[in-house]
C-alpha cells in the first residue's frame, strides 16, 4: 500500500486519510459479515432446511 | 476529493459520503412500495428471499441514486437544493461514485437473479437502465416531458416487489404501476413550481419554466384525475377489500382538493405558493398510505 507521507501529504492530512480508510474498512468488514449470513440464510432458504 | 488553496489533493470519501450517494430518503419509498407490492402478491415467499428482494430493490435504488449524481454534478453544483452533495462539494471522487455505483447494480441485480427469480432481475435492470439512462441521460436535460415518462422508473418497484413472489406480471402489479406513473407528475410539477428558481439556474426544462407556471398548474389538476380513477381500480375491479376502497376514495378526494386549491393560485413567488408546497407534502403522505393500506387490506381480505 502507498504510504501516505511518501506522495507529499501533511501530517493532518495523512491522519485524517487513515481516519478515513479505518472508518470505511471497518464499515466493509461489518458489510461483508452481513451478507456471509444472508448468503447462508439464502442457501438454507433454496434448500429448504428449516421449511 | 478536498482542495486546498494551493494544490488539489485527493482524501478517500467518508462513507457517510457513499451512504448519501444512495438519496436515502427516496430509497424509503422505493423500499416501502415495493414491500407493499410484495406483501400484496398472492402465494407465500420465504422470509429471508422476501428479505433478499427487497434488499436488492434498496440497492438497485442506491445505484440509480449514485449513477445519477455522478452524472448530474455539474447540475447539482448549480442548484441550492444538490450543491451539497458529496460530488458537488468536492468531497468524493467522480470516479468513486461511477464505480461505486455500477457495482450496486450488478450486484443487486446478479443476487436478485441467483437468489429470488430472473423475471425480478429483469424488471431491476431495466428500472435501473431506465433512470440512470433513459430519464437522467436522455429525457430530463432535454424535454419537459422529462419526470412523466421519467416517472416509469419510480414505479417499478412494486411491480419487482410482486414478481418477486409470483414469478410475473398481472393487472394489480400494473395498477400499482400506473398509480405512481400518474401520481409522478403532480408530485413533481408542484415541486418545481416553488423551485422554479433552482431549476432554472441549473438549466434544466422543467414544465414552469418551459410552458408557464398557468400550464403547469392545469396539467397538475388534470394529472389528478386519471390518478384518482386508477387508484380506486383496484376495488371497482374487485381486486381490494372495503377498507382500501373507503379510505382510498378519502385520500384521492383530499389529492383533489389540494391540486384544484393549486390549479386556483395565481402566484408567481414562491412564498406565495402554499397551496403547491401543499400538496407536494400529501402527496408523498398520500402514496405511503394508499399503499400501505392496499397492502394491509390484501392481506386482511385477499
Amino acid at each position: 500500500m502507498t504510504q501516505p507521507e511518501q506522495t507529499g501529504f501533511t501530517v493532518e492530512e495523512t491522519r485524517i486519510i487513515r481516519q478515513r480508510q479505518a472508518a470505511r474498512s471497518r464499515i466493509m468488514g461489518v458489510v461483508l459479515v452481513a451478507l456471509c449470513v444472508l448468503f447462508f440464510m439464502i442457501t438454507v432458504a433454496k434448500i429448504g432446511v428449516w421449511g | 476529493m478536498m482542495t486546498t488553496a494551493t494544490r488539489n489533493i485527493t482524501l478517500p470519501a467518508e462513507w457517510r459520503d457513499f451512504w448519501a450517494l444512495t438519496k436515502p430518503r427516496v430509497m424509503s419509498l422505493v423500499v416501502f412500495t415495493a414491500l407493499c407490492g410484495l406483501l400484496a402478491a398472492p402465494g407465500n415467499i420465504h422470509p429471508v428471499i422476501g428479505f433478499t428482494a427487497i434488499l436488492c430493490i434498496a440497492l438497485g435504488a442506491g445505484a440509480c441514486g449514485a449513477l445519477n449524481q455522478w452524472y448530474e454534478v455539474d447540475v447539482d453544483a448549480k442548484m441550492a437544493r444538490t450543491s451539497k452533495r458529496p460530488l458537488p462539494a468536492g468531497r468524493m471522487d467522480p470516479e468513486a461514485a461511477l464505480h461505486f455505483g455500477i457495482g450496486l447494480a450488478a450486484f443487486s441485480v446478479g443476487i436478485m437473479g441467483v437468489a429470488v427469480n430472473w423475471i425480478s432481475a429483469a424488471l431491476l435492470a431495466f428500472s435501473i437502465f431506465f433512470y440512470a439512462v433513459v430519464y437522467t441521460i436522455w429525457l430530463k436535460p432535454n424535454t419537459p416531458q422529462n419526470i412523466v415518462i421519467g416517472g416509469a422508473a419510480g414505479a417499478f418497484p412494486p411491480v419487482i416487489g410482486w414478481a418477486a413472489v409470483t414469478g410475473d406480471v398481472t393487472l394489480l402489479p400494473v395498477l400499482l404501476f400506473s398509480i405512481i406513473f400518474l401520481w409522478t407528475p403532480p408530485h413533481f410539477w408542484a415541486l418545481a413550481l416553488f423551485m422554479k428558481t433552482d431549476y432554472g439556474a441549473a438549466g434544466i426544462p422543467m414544465l414552469p419554466n418551459v410552458a408557464g407556471q398557468r400550464v403547469t398548474r392545469n396539467q397538475i389538476f388534470a394529472y389528478s384525475f386519471p390518478m384518482a380513477a386508477v387508484a380506486i381500480a383496484p376495488f371497482l375491479l374487485g381486486e381490494s377489500g372495503w377498507l382500501y376502497g373507503v379510505t382510498s376514495a378519502l385520500l384521492n378526494l383530499v389529492f383533489l382538493a389540494l391540486a384544484f386549491n393549486v390549479w386556483r393560485n395565481e402566484a408567481n413567488e414562491a412564498k406565495d405558493m402554499k397551496p403547491e408546497k401543499q400538496l407536494f407534502a400529501f402527496s408523498i403522505l398520500y402514496l405511503f398510505l394508499l399503499f400501505a393500506l392496499f397492502a394491509f387490506d390484501r392481506i386482511l381480505f385477499a
